[in-house]
């Protein structure tokens, strides 16, 4: 199993936090309670690409549906789209916003139902080859983001997370527009942070205040050996608060391939875990209070020494 | 293969061994390193060295190699003869071909079963290529849906333990140590007036083809221009802001431009009604529960739009024949 032999697990985690305290088997089945008022409408960004939004957004979201929230997943990266692939839903996509717009379908049928978890809705902005109508500005999402909170008044949904295109372009412009809260996602290197800090700004001046980060891609060995920034680094440079820390992990790929959100890994990875700790997070309106970090100087075991000098 | 004779006749081809690896060709270990020794003779033999093999340093090596060959085989008949006793005294105890047959097989099967089983783990679990096989990625049209695992605290499981008083985590077998954040209110505050001041930024709330004029009531600085090759967005539209919103929010009914699509076509028809063939697809169109159904499910909608098509179709080849 190669993520428990990991050895650049990463984590993030809480301190001095009520829920780990008491007894573990109660704990299991602790559910996070709600923060703030629903819906919550947040927008995952990043300013640079590639630098895992479409992940962590799909990662949430299956987080936040299996812990049994209504959470509708807006693909808003009209261009490259690409987060109905991550959830495995890209052969159940007839309609899209697009289509709604131009009265071909109602809201309700371009809405695509997760199987695993019945609360859990996918919506594309538009087809891949075809262009996104933008004639009303920001009022394009702005609508369709209203009709989706009162779509169902009887369960009305709890979390909507749009999945934002890389660049502030009109991509960009056109997915905040709708959002209260933002999670700004970055890798802890120097080009990722000047646009991370570029995309804070911008966001700040639009009235979002409420941006937290998650650091991606975090390498400890790395870490550990000064050649990357840790996310005690990166929140520093960023003056923003800590969201989640999620280790490099071979099994995004896998999970990519398979169509199944990391966080439903059964084993479980380090990356799917520590993502499932943002999740918990982001419901329950908290940050990171302490960041774990390898050992600089384990105290090295009488009689292995041979083993590390031969790297073992 | 001849080479291997004229490279070394007495050394390697010593009929022991020849002899011995015909008869106990069961042993793969020793059939790979007998093959393995046949391979080095021929790329010797090949660089011309064959005809002088007392001065060949590489002589030693292979003499080696011999003898460790001979050595796991010499071992291999020990075992076999430590064997040949016990297998004759099952022989006589159990005095049944039968019963033995049975064993073996039984445990072949376990074999073949285990092997199959693992297999299929193995393809669970394995988010490889094959999955994208299975997902219509790459040929072949075959969907399932991956296990997915139940709910957990991602803060306190099997994998993941915090130990507060430490200030460790033991995550994955690995224990780490907890460096807490430091970031302050006043810290924010500060990145905020920095970012604010480096960033004065308003976001365009209007979006114009680029060489488009500003219409008199829209603020220049809440433009958005979008060129008319933008790959992905577009300014143009076929529809006024009313309908745009009353398309968003609908609930239920009809679509705006199926409903639209299906009026203009049911004129055509009664434009049409006349002509006793295209009365009969009347009558079925005219039908209402399709459409006033309050929930049109998607393979519905695509059925009634394919029927359009194809009555579509039908009228323009009657038009040609009229
Ligand atoms: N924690 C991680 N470990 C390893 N690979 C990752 C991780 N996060 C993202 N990736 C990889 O990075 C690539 C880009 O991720 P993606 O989510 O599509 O970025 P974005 O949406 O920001 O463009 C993907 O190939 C993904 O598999
Ligand atoms: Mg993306």
């Amino acid at each position: 199993m190669p993520s428990l032999v990991l050895p650049t697990a990463y984590f993030s985690t809480k301190l001095s936090h009520r829920h780990h305290s008491t007894i573990p088997s109660a704990t299991h089945s602790r559910r996070p309670h709600l923060a703030g008022d629903p819906p919550r409408t947040v927008v995952i960004t990043s300013g640079k690409g590639g630098v895992g939004k479409t992940t962590a957004t799909a990662n949430l979201s299956a987080s936040l549906a299996r812990l049994g929230f209504r959470v509708t997943s807006i693909d808003a990266d009209a261009g490259l789209r690409n987060l109905d692939l991550l959830l495995g839903l890209e052969n159940r996509i007839h309609y899209t916003a697009s289509e709604v717009f131009s009265g071909e379908c109602r809201l309700d049928q371009a809405l695509v139902r997760d199987r695993r978890f019945n609360n859990l809705r996918l919506l594309c902005l538009s087809k891949p080859r075809s262009k996104l109508p933008l004639s009303f500005g920001s009022k394009t999402i702005t609508y369709l983001v209203d009709a989706l909170k009162t779509l169902e008044p009887l369960n009305p949904v709890q979390f909507i997370l749009i999945d934002c295109p890389a660049g502030v372009d009109a991509g960009f412009v056109t997915a905040i527009a709708p959002a209260d809260e933002a999670i700004l996602v970055t890798t802890p290197d120097i080009t990722a942070l000047r646009d991370a800090d570029r995309v804070a700004g911008l966001l700040e001046c639009d009235g979002i205040k409420d941006i937290k980060i998650i650091v991606n891609r975090v390498r400890a060995d790395l870490v550990r050996g000064e050649d990357m920034m840790s996310p005690l680094d990166v929140q520093e440079m960023l003056g923003l608060p800590l969201l989640g820390a999620i280790p490099e992990d071979a099994e995004v790929i896998r999970s990519t391939n398979r169509g199944s959100p990391l966080v439903l890994n059964d084993p479980p990875a380090p990356a799917g875990i520590a993502f499932e700790q943002a999740a918990w997070r982001l419901v329950e309106g908290d940050t990171m209070t302490a960041v774990a970090l390898e050992e600089a100087d384990r105290p090295a075991k009488k009689g292995f020494g041979w083993f590390s000098f031969f790297g073992l | 293969m001849a080479s291997i004779p004229t490279a070394l006749p007495t050394k390697i081809g010593e009929a022991s061994i020849w002899k011995s690896r015909h008869v106990w060709l069961g042993s793969q270990n020793l059939a790979w390193n007998c093959r393995r020794l046949r391979w080095h003779f021929v790329i010797r033999s090949s660089n011309g060295n064959s005809s002088d093999s007392s001065k060949n340093p590489l002589v030693p090596v292979e003499k080696n190699l011999r003898e460790s060959c001979q050595g796991s085989f010499g071992s291999l008949k020990a075992t076999v003869h430590v064997l040949l006793p016990v297998v004759t005294s099952v022989r006589t105890r159990f005095c049944s071909k039968f019963a033995m047959m049975v064993y073996v097989t039984f445990a072949i099967f376990i074999i073949i079963a285990r092997k199959i089983m693992l297999k299929r783990e193995n393809h669970v679990n394995q988010g490889s290529i094959a999955d994208l096989v299975r997902r219509g990625q790459l040929k072949s049209n075959r969907r399932g849906i991956a296990k997915t695992s139940l709910y957990d605290n991602p803060f306190n499981n099997a994998f993941v333990k915090i130990d507060e008083e430490n200030s460790t985590a033991q995550m994955f077998g690995k224990v780490y140590r907890l460096a807490p954040t430091t970031l302050t209110k006043e810290q924010q505050l500060t990145h905020q007036e920095r970012r604010a001041q480096a960033y004065q930024w308003k976001r365009p709330k209007v979006f114009l083809k680029e060489g488009d004029p500003i219409p008199p009531d829209v603020d220049p600085d809440l433009v958005r221009w979008i060129p008319p090759n933008h790959p992905f967005a577009s300014t143009s539209s076929d529809i006024n802001e009313e309908s745009f919103k009353n398309n968003v929010y609908q609930k239920d009914g009809v679509p705006f431009r199926v409903r639209a699509e299906h009026e203009a076509l049911q004129k055509k028809l009664e434009a049409l009604q006349d002509e006793p063939k295209i009365k009969e697809l009347a009558v079925n169109l005219k039908n209402p529960e399709e459409f006033e159904e309050p929930k049109l499910q998607q393979i519905e909608l695509n059925e009634t739009k394919k029927a359009d098509e194809k009555i579509d179709k039908g009228l323009k080849s009657s038009n040609e024949k009229s």
